[in-house]
């Protein structure tokens, strides 16, 4: 296939390496972007047993860099010790290409200085995908790290050509805690793979009952468990909702509230009726979400909320809370359920109206199903991120850079 | 003969003797018709500038202005002297023949130049972690010494003022004694010893030890 033009995204995470949303993100987009003709390199973090240098069946290029030889005092320190090797690896792999990529694409502060080091070695537009703030991660910036990644956030977005985010919510935060202009973003959405959840899963009866009895309703939590996730809302909502309605909680991810929620759990005597599963690898992931009779997002503050996406697309309905991106991906009453955000009172009620009325509960599922198909396709996304490039390069062939 | 020299203070900025080295040095190379440019750290402390004639002089300040400590405060800021370089590269026609870095700061600028745009780079040492912090095998101290390691390996040579500090270097970092030069500090063989050493760095003469 001839390329008209090639892209090199740099990431800190690319599957198997899984720690957030940027992966599954930036996998869909390099595959979907790949289908549209454009040729994409990813400089991404080592991970144990992934080889070094790969070439997916669709035509992606995968380079892992060594990421955790250069020890640090700090995950901050790490960050940028880790951007050295990212950018030295990644300039000897484009001065190997004969230079020939076309734009970078940084996904987050974690790679801030291998992009902004990239764009200004070869001359050529960086694009920045925000898909979070620190500010929006903390509430604010209290700490010294906290103002660094901040500022390191800020210079990112200053040499970026143009900033992508996933939800208008985004380029309002992004807008603001920054002061970029208003040409200079780009709304972007996330997409969500149907045909991952579409399979038929024979065996869905035993696997339900290795996590809960034929009688108890599933709710499931998929999420870091930390305070911007909001899942101390769900943990502070669990006696609510048992009092109506006999539940497994099964919960999903790991974080550095783990230990307090665990806590808390132990402290209600309802250790049998909530399961820390850590982490899941996909494919029992996807089961999770198959089988769940309601996924609940209680962020505090969220970007754009791909999880709920998931379950959409899962045909699991949602509760979520009203505030960032989740705001515009579920309409109350049609696609899901919105509870008020950072309230346990408002997250029970939105769960238990769907568990006891299963009708309203098919209904959502349904529509929520046929919005994902429609809006958030990754080919739909990925043309549009095409031309978004396309667009930077007819702007860049103007420039002196050219 | 084109040369850009890296270093984290020279003047006004004065924090120690490199200053005054790398300060001797530029004017040196003028006088020899080496095309000199200076890349360094400007702090808005110590006034604009006390400009040699005929050197290029260019100060880049930190991206970041809030740091948890030296090594993310180096980290980023090597990307301005980065950009800083790239913009002489570019602007001198991608004619530049060879980056002179002195101490391990702007290290990293050095090898992601060299990887990127093929510049070959002398790493100049006036000190090492291991002396500066004794027998301290911190994290933080570990990094910093792995980002030094990281120069001796990538630099097309080392030069020192010392036969001590040579062999330091070898019995720290295991670096084979063939790379490293040592630049006596005598006036009547400096320049020759520099000019010598910059030309085997480029790919010219074979350096005598």
């Amino acid at each position: 296939m001839k390329h008209e033009l090639s892209v090199m995204m740099l990431t800190w995470e690319y599957p198997p390496r899984v720690i957030g949303g940027i992966s599954p993100h930036v996998c869909y987009l390099s595959k979907s972007l790949a289908q549209q003709g454009v040729k994409v390199y990813v400089a991404t973090c080592d991970f144990p047993g992934a080889p070094a240098h790969e070439t997916t069946f669709d035509g992606v290029e995968v380079y892992r860099i060594d990421s955790y030889k250069t020890p640090a005092p700090d995950f901050a320190t790490w960050v940028y010790l880790m951007n050295l090797n990212m950018q030295k690896e990644a300039a000897a792999i484009v001065h190997k290409l004969d230079n020939k990529i076309d734009v970078f694409h940084a996904h987050d502060w974690l790679v801030a200085n291998a992009g902004i080091g990239l764009k200004h070695i070869f001359r050529k537009p960086l694009v920045v995908t925000m898909h979070s703030t620190e500010m929006g991660r903390r509430d604010g910036t209290h700490t010294t790290t906290e103002k660094m990644i901040h500022e390191t956030e800020a210079w990112l977005n200053y040499e970026a050509w143009k900033v992508i985010c996933c939800s208008d919510y985004m380029i309002q935060h992004v807008k603001w805690a920054f002061g970029l202009p208003n040409d200079k973003l780009v709304m972007v959405p996330n997409g969500v793979n149907t045909k991952n959840y579409d399979e038929n899963n024979n065996d869905m009866k035993t696997f339900r009952n290795c996590y809960a009895l034929p009688e108890e309703k599933i709710i499931l939590y998929v999420g870091r468990l930390v305070y911007e996730k909001g899942i101390h809302i769900l943990i502070n909502a669990v006696p609510k909702i048992l009092s109506k309605v006999n539940a497994k909680f099964i919960i999903v991810g790991s974080g550095y509230m783990k230990e307090q929620l665990l806590n808390i759990v132990r402290s209600m005597g309802l250790e049998h009726k909530v399961l820390f599963e850590g982490f899941v690898d996909e494919e029992n992931l996807i089961k999770l979400q198959k089988v769940a009779d309601v996924s609940v997002v209680p962020s505090l503050f969220e970007p754009f909320g791909i999880v709920a996406l998931e379950a959409m697309a899962a045909k699991s309905p949602v509760v979520v809370s009203d505030i960032g991106g989740l705001t515009e991906i579920v309409e109350h009453d049609v696609t899901g359920v919105k509870a008020y955000p950072n309230n346990p009172e408002s997250l029970a009620w939105g769960i238990n109206k769907l568990l006891l009325d299963p009708i309203y509960a098919a209904k959502i599922r349904e529509n929520a199903y046929h919005k994902v198909l429609e809006t958030y396709d990754w080919t739909k996304i990925a043309q549009q991120t095409k031309g978004i490039y396309e667009e930077i390069l007819g702007e860049y062939s103007k420039s002196f850079w050219a | 003969m084109r040369v850009i020299l890296f270093s984290w203070e020279y003047p006004p900025r004065v924090v120690g003797k490199l200053a005054e080295y790398v300060s001797a040095l530029s004017n040196s190379l003028v006088k020899n018709k080496i095309d000199t440019y200076v890349v360094t750290y400007h702090d808005y402390l110590t006034g604009m500038s006390a400009e040699a004639s005929g050197v290029e002089t260019f100060r880049v300040s930190n991206p970041v202005k809030t740091h948890i400590g030296v090594l993310t405060w180096v980290l980023t800021l090597n990307q301005e002297i980065e950009r800083a370089a790239a913009n002489i590269y570019y602007d001198a026609k991608k004619k530049i023949d060879l980056i002179n870095v002195f101490d391990w700061h702007f290290v990293p600028a050095a090898i992601a130049l060299k990887k990127g745009l093929r510049i070959p780079f002398v790493y100049s040492v006036e000190s090492l972690e291991d002396h500066r912090s004794l027998s301290s095998d911190s994290a933080y101290n570990m990094a910093i010494k792995s980002i030094e390691w990281l120069g001796f390996y990538e630099s097309n040579c080392i030069s020192v003022k010392s036969e001590w500090m040579k062999e330091e270097i070898i019995r720290i970092y295991n670096v084979p004694k063939e790379k490293i030069v040592i630049i006596p500090t005598k006036p009547e063989k400096w320049m020759t010893s520099v000019l010598k050493t910059y030309n085997c760095a480029v790919g010219g003469t074979k350096i005598e030890t």
